[in-house]
């Protein structure tokens, strides 16, 4: 399960935002070619870095809608993997709300 | 066949400089995301309430489970036997209330079909689409579970039809809702903001400006309005596009018709915008349900009936109706469904 988002704001994001469960794991510069290794609650996950873009490339979840959203490029872009607890989001300048309905 | 869960979800900024004092936390309850915000207290205070809060709902989530063990499932189960059972003054209340709302809606807000949710496959964390065979359906159509079939004596349910299982899954989160307004009060926090898996309410402000909420495109990965919510105001949205499946180019999604037996067809999103009460996060959760079920000619007299008159709706063949009242209220982001919206009435 995933959940994907693209605000109409397309500026280019910086920095990566990642999270397990309430807890953020850390931020990483998107500029960068990387690797990331998280545990969540399911299973280890992989997340590829690659110059301004980011996206889940392994998950263990059952249905891997993480894995098949794809890269993330633009700032408030975010991607949960909700049986793995895992969230990886761009960050950017205030966003036009505080939070979604959906 | 292709199976999918898709939830739009949106993070808010974390800082909690003197500028902007706002505390963000991100949990995952009720099989879903839950996003606390709370503005104007020290890191330490918010941190505190926001994990009592997630507890909470955890507590509810454990409680009002619908296909693990739970307090819930263990009234099912006596009323499969035909027994009578005891149960806690704050359950006997929430069914109650989910009865009147049902009434109200005539049926078409109706938990207790379980049954018919679990022959569709919705009753699982990572569902896997399940067509029902027609004959299930017709058998399960035909026992005709009904929240007037339970009778509540005391702290004493039974029910007078075995066949009625409860699922919360329609209520739950809105009653989470207000059980988390409540801590926040108790904890005199005077602005805050929770998100759980999509039904926001609202406490105060964002500092000057009301608190302000995305409403997600039902079928593009956008917001396509915002609302301005006050102070005790709630929203939710029933929507086809967060649990559904594909089968053969159709979409199921996780709203049943309880006259039919089938996933509600030709809507896309409902969304309903409720005042300050203390059950406005129920209703933002339960009275998008009989409006998103009926047919378009309906959608406004079901408002009516479930005394909401805030109202958007986002039909399957392109048609954007908003009530007068809603109509004032959203700013819309995407141009074209501004140009295109009519008039529900």
């Amino acid at each position: 399960m995933v959940s994907f988002l693209t605000l109409w704001s397309h500026q280019p994001a910086a920095t990566l935002r990642v999270r397990v469960g309430s807890t953020v794991l850390g931020e990483y510069s998107l500029m960068q070619t990387k690797l990331l290794t998280v545990s969540g609650s399911a299973g280890k996950a992989t997340i590829e870095i690659q110059q301004g873009k980011v996206r889940f490339k392994h998950s263990p979840c059952h249905n891997q809608y993480c894995v098949h959203q794809g890269w993330l490029t633009h700032a408030h872009q975010a991607a949960i993997c909700i049986p793995n607890q895992i969230s990886i989001e761009l960050m950017g300048a205030s966003p036009a709300f505080d939070t979604l309905n959906y | 066949m292709r199976y999918y869960i898709l939830l739009f979800a949106f993070f808010t900024q974390i800082s909690c400089t003197p500028l902007d004092p706002l505390y963000h936390s991100q949990s995952y309850v009720f099989g879903t995301l839950v996003d606390i915000s709370i503005y104007g207290e020290e890191e330490s205070e918010a941190q505190l309430m926001s994990s009592q809060i997630t507890r909470e709902f955890q507590n509810i989530h454990n409680r009002l489970h619908a296909w693990k063990p739970s307090e819930l499932n263990g009234i099912n189960k006596t009323f499969a036997d035909n027994r009578p059972k005891l149960i806690e003054p704050d359950i006997a209340q929430i069914i109650e209330d989910a009865t009147k709302l049902s009434i109200q809606s005539e049926g078409l807000f109706n938990p207790a079909i379980g049954k018919l949710i679990q022959a569709w496959g919705f009753q699982r964390d990572e569902f896997t689409a399940d067509l029902p065979d027609q004959p299930t359906l017709d058998a399960l159509l035909a026992e005709q579970p009904k929240m007037t079939d339970i009778v509540i004596n005391g702290h004493q349910i039974i029910s007078n039809n075995p066949h009625v299982k409860l699922d919360l899954g329609g209520y739950a989160k809105g009653y989470a809702l207000d059980a988390g307004m409540k801590i926040l009060r108790e904890f005199q926090v005077k602005h805050a903001l929770i998100n759980i898996g999509g039904n926001v309410i609202a406490l105060g402000k964002h500092g000057e400006n009301p608190w302000t909420i995305g409403i997600q495109h039902p079928r593009k990965p956008d917001a396509i309005a915002t609302i301005a919510l006050e102070s005790g105001w709630a929203i939710g949205t029933s929507g086809d596009y967060q649990r559904f499946f594909m089968h053969d180019g159709k979409r199921y999604c996780h709203i049943i018709d309880p006259r039919t037996g089938q996933p509600a067809q030709g809507t896309q999103s409902v969304t309903v915008l409720i005042p300050p009460g203390p059950h406005a996060g129920v209703l933002s959760d339960v009275a998008s349900k009989p409006i998103f079920i009926s047919a378009l000619g309906e959608k406004a007299a079901f408002a009516k009936k479930m005394g909401v008159s805030h109202v958007l709706v986002i039909q399957e063949d392109g048609q954007i109706l908003a009530t007068p009242s809603m109509q004032q209220r959203l700013q819309w982001l995407d141009q074209e469904a501004k140009q295109r919206v009519g008039t529900l009435q």
